[in-house]
């Protein structure tokens, strides 16, 4: 199966560690959530939200504030320079 | 990541001194004033194979700061704790005399012995003078025994240099993993690479043990930014790069947040300059350049008995004094550059090798290099020493 790795608990972000196709399942590690369904597809090293996140919502990596969700972000779905900006410009 | 108890012993065998952290190493080190006996100093130490030769670009014509620095720099690394004895050798006794200094301040126990080619004559009477020093220091230095230290008694260096998706993910927090143990001791992490703080200083000045230094690393972060504008270059645009955002970096501030996390997760105790030694144990950020050779000789001179370097698309680089191990979470480049890589944490990417584990296989190897265990750097003899410029030569 498709792996993630969460980086902190406070996370609402993992990075896949391998490319996903949407439908496939995503084992998170270290997550309370342990599995998620992709909904689109997201590249090796890149993020997939583990929740819904509101559009202006804070995104979380490292359990720090990485950008601000610029739209709504559906759980599963890839999370990069698209749907986020960062908060210092 | 919540982490479990560490399971190797937070113990090696080191060279006890009389003052100041514990040796991984007795090098009895050859170092070179400035530039221009670098020379010779490089061939004192073809001819005996227990010398370790400090050199240096730079020297002459130094004003200020940057003079200060260059003999902090090269004086730290000749009192440093991995070194069991020192020959300074110089053009004249003054400059000669400075580095001697410094180095018994630091090393108030070592044997120092400085030699000049103007007081001797020439770089013939000089090599062989040199060579009469090593003997006696050497056969002080064979007499040495290792004996059992604590790891909280160490100063250890965290450096990433070639990073890529991987130091972020694996390699950085890793890394970092195994500085918070070293704190947790009670022993000292220095971190680095100023402009990698860019963007996530915010976020690093929370960690500030204090205002002092929560305000050394804002004004540390804002000098780079106010530097590079002055050079043309606009860091928070320009960051993430185009190659940061294909590799699935999507803000400034989760780059920087994935370099700092070399330096773990404790509170910043102190920021210090290049190659000054830290007032304070805890976590450390030192205010010095990313270049990866200039980058380990600053943490050397601030008296790191090792260094871990965390690499994504792989460096060979490390120091001579202060034994540098490569960690990568790259497969590519651990198979790529196998010779060059003494941590190979790929696991964590192809089979699910979960964190504590992964650390625990650092750890271990930060051990057994603390009690001898050589570097692929050191066997290969792929170090180098750079020291920082804070300004132009006059």
């Amino acid at each position: 199966m498709a792996r993630a790795i969460l980086m902190h608990e406070k996370d609402n972000v993992a990075t896949v560690l391998m490319d996903v196709e949407a439908g496939d399942p995503v084992e998170i590690a270290g997550a309370a959530t342990s599995r998620i369904e992709a909904a689109c597809p997201v590249p090796f090293g890149h993020k997939i939200a583990l929740a819904a996140i509101s559009g202006g919502k804070k995104i979380l990596k490292y359990g720090e504030t990485i950008g601000i969700a610029t739209s709504a972000i559906r759980a599963g779905t890839h999370v990069h320079v698209h749907n986020l900006k960062s908060s210092r410009r | 990541m919540a982490r479990k108890k560490p399971k190797a012993a937070p113990t090696f065998l080191g060279y006890r001194r009389p003052s100041g952290g514990p040796g991984a190493r007795n090098h009895l080190a050859v170092v070179s004033v400035m530039d221009n006996t670098n020379p010779l100093v490089r061939r004192i130490c073809s001819l005996r194979n227990d010398l370790v030769a400090v050199n240096t670009s730079f020297g002459r014509g130094l004003m200020g700061e940057d003079e200060a620095q260059h003999y902090r720099v090269m004086g730290h690394h000749a009192g440093h704790p991995n070194v069991g004895a020192a020959i300074i050798v110089g053009l004249e006794p003054k400059s000669a005399g400075y580095i001697a200094e410094i180095a018994a301040k630091a090393s108030p126990w070592m044997p120092i012995e400085v030699v000049t080619i103007h007081e001797v004559g020439g770089t013939l009477k000089t090599t062989a003078r040199v060579l009469e020093a090593a003997g006696r220091l050497s056969g002080h230095l064979a007499t040495a025994r290792r004996v059992r230290c604590e790891l909280g008694e160490i100063l250890l260096g965290t450096e990433c240099g070639g990073s890529d998706t991987t130091s972020g993910l694996v390699s950085n927090p890793v890394t970092g993993m195994v500085a918070d143990r070293v704190v947790e001791r009670g022993g000292t992490v220095v971190f680095s690479e100023t402009l990698e703080i860019v963007g996530a200083e915010h976020l690093l000045a929370q960690r500030a043990a204090d205002a002092k230094t929560k305000r050394r690393l804002l004004s540390a972060a804002r000098r780079a930014v106010e530097y590079a504008e002055e050079l043309g270059v606009d860091l928070i645009g320009a960051n993430p790069t185009a190659d940061n955002i294909a590799g699935g970096l999507s803000s400034i501030e989760e780059k920087s947040l994935g370099a700092i996390k070399k330096g773990g997760s404790g509170p910043i105790a102190e920021v210090i300059g290049v190659g000054e030694r830290p007032s304070k144990t805890g976590t450390v950020f030192a205010d010095a350049p990313c270049g990866g050779v200039e980058n380990i000789t600053s943490l050397a001179a601030s008296g790191a008995q090792a260094i871990i370097f965390s690499t994504g698309i792989g460096n060979p680089i490390g120091h001579p004094i202060s034994p540098t191990i490569k960690v990568t979470g790259n497969p590519r480049t651990a198979s790529l550059m196998p010779e060059n890589i003494d941590v190979n944490l790929c696991d964590v990417i192809e089979k699910g090798l979960s964190y504590d584990e992964a650390a625990e296989r650092l750890y271990k190897e930060l051990i057994e290099v603390l009690s001898g265990k050589q570097t692929t750097s050191e066997v290969l003899g792929e170090t180098e020493i750079t020291v920082s410029r804070a300004a132009l030569s006059l």
